[in-house]
């Protein structure tokens, strides 16, 4: 009775277009879902490397660490002698600006300032690795005697570092 | 009908019926994208935060240690030689962290002048002292720099911090220098030798050891010579030159109307012990203790030569030191009264 029903089904047309059509539809429906799948994870891993970058700045950031060993004022030199004693390597010296300690004002801004070792050699790299002491001297510069001034250096990667001194 | 029939009927039509079923899927793979998605992404976050607090701990670390790091660098002194300034200075780690040193620097104030040393490699565990002193000084070349100089100085750690060199003694020694006089004796170095004549040369005996000198044994013959301890603390930190006046003298309180007197004057002592004839200056320079011998009972100028000296009363007698010379360029003469001794036989 059954193989006859089934026989019988066989052989029927009625319904054969709405198979296909639901496989066609299913299938659009997988590609499109893999499609999405896809972008979403290429936009998602994009988001990623933006974040990440984001990240490891901020990270190399708080490894930075520079410390003044001493900033000396004469005849319109200003000398000053640093130490990277921060976790990470290519500390480079982008901006230093020089101002009123007292109230701020600022007195100059020197750019990129050419890093030398104490013994007075440029440093080849430009730039201080972890332990490495250099020095830049800041010319021409016209400071008042016995007045503080605070010397700012900005580095390479956005840290900031202050220090103040007396001429 | 019953109902039960009536739900199995509802759930085969539910069942054959294929409409929908791309939405089905459609949903199902939805579902999957955002979980695979979100699952992602909040765990790489994670790792990405974990990574920067990682980071800051690590920052914060160093800043503690670089708080916690306490180092005293105490007693020193300057000494200014052809432009070069020695340092001396006694370290002492009084942090719980190991101290690493690189750099000394020392600026010369009088003339706003400075100079650096970025050689030093000295490591300090917790709670170790060391003095640095003598041919151990660290030498920082500065031009035209003088004794006289008043000078500043700190060190530079691996952590950054700057340590400032203290004068914690010296201050209390130049404020009595100012006061009572600029040489200073250590009481612990005042010694006596019997001199004996061996050949030509008269020699002390037991040299360099020699004996407590507060206790004196005088020999039937012979002579006594006395050994004191000098440091030159003038403020100036000028050199001293003592004169062959110099003297070494007691007075025994024989009788009350009439004391007495017995007196050594200073002479040279070669490093075997052997008492110059004659008598060359003798240099005090600043901070740097002098051992200076008194011996000869005629003062060493002109034809004088040595003559040994004993004493010529035994007893309790109170000794004074007069100094006669120079102080840098301007004569100088200074009396200390500064022992007594006992003098038997």
């Amino acid at each position: 009775m059954n193989l006859k029903k089934a026989r019988k089904r066989l052989h029927e047309r009625c319904a054969i277009s709405a198979v296909i059509s639901n496989v066609i539809l299913a299938g659009a429906v997988i590609t499109v879902s893999f499609v999405v799948l896809f972008w979403a994870q290429y936009r998602s891993s994009a988001y990623n490397e933006q974040y990440s970058e984001a990240m490891n700045a901020d990270i190399a950031k708080l490894k930075e660490r520079l410390a003044f060993e001493y900033v000396f004022y004469d005849k319109a030199n200003l000398t000053v002698y640093l130490l990277n004693c921060g976790t990470i390597d290519n500390v480079t010296v982008q901006t230093v600006y020089i101002y009123f300690s007292g109230n701020g004002t600022l007195v100059k801004v020197f750019s990129s300032p050419t890093l030398k070792q104490f013994n007075g050699a440029p440093i080849t790299d430009q730039d201080l690795d972890k332990g490495e002491e250099g020095c830049f001297v800041l010319s021409p510069l016209s400071l008042e005697t016995g007045v503080n001034y605070s010397v700012r250096v900005i580095t390479g990667r956005g840290s900031t570092f202050e220090y103040t001194f007396i001429t | 009908m019953s109902t039960h029939s009536s739900l199995r009927k509802d759930l085969r039509k539910l069942i054959a019926n294929t409409k929908g079923f791309s939405s089905v899927i459609g949903t199902t793979f939805m579902v999957l994208v955002m979980l695979v998605l979100a699952t992602s992404i909040f765990l790489w976050t994670l790792s990405q935060n974990t990574e920067y607090f990682q980071s800051v701990k690590e920052k914060n670390q160093l800043e503690v240690d670089r708080l916690n790091e306490k180092l005293s660098a105490e007693n020193v002194n300057y000494t200014a030689s052809d432009d070069v300034v020695s340092v001396e200075v006694d370290l002492k780690n009084e942090g719980p962290l190991s101290v690493h040193l690189t750099t000394l620097w020392v600026l010369d104030t009088t003339i706003r002048k400075y100079g650096f040393n970025d050689t030093l490699n000295i490591n300090l565990q917790p709670g170790e002292k060391l003095s640095i002193k003598g041919t151990e000084a660290i030498k920082v070349v500065i031009e035209n720099a003088d004794n006289t100089h008043v000078f500043s100085s700190w060190f530079i750690t691996t952590r950054g911090n700057a340590v400032p060199l203290e004068k914690e003694g010296g201050l209390i020694v130049a404020q009595v220098s100012a006061g009572i006089g600029s040489i200073a004796m250590d009481f612990n170095r005042f010694k006596y030798y019997n001199v004996s004549k061996v050949g030509s040369s008269y020699i002390l005996n037991n040299y360099p050891q020699g004996s407590a000198g507060y206790v004196v044994i005088q020999p039937a013959s012979g002579g006594i010579a006395f050994q004191v301890a000098l440091t030159n603390y003038d403020p100036s930190k000028r050199n001293i030159t003592l004169y062959s006046g110099s003297v070494l003298f007691t007075i025994f309180p024989v009788m009350p109307q009439q004391p007495r007197g017995s007196m050594w004057y200073i002479v040279n002592v070669n490093a075997n012990g052997v008492i110059s004839n004659t008598y060359t200056p003798v240099n005090l320079t600043y901070g740097i203790e002098t051992s200076v011998f008194f011996a000869s009972a005629v003062e060493l100028k002109g034809s004088n030569t040595f003559t040994p000296a004993l004493a010529s009363y035994s007893g309790t007698a109170p000794v004074n030191l007069a100094l006669i010379g120079s102080l840098g360029n301007d004569y100088y003469g200074q009396n200390i009264p500064f022992v007594s001794i006992y003098i038997q036989g």
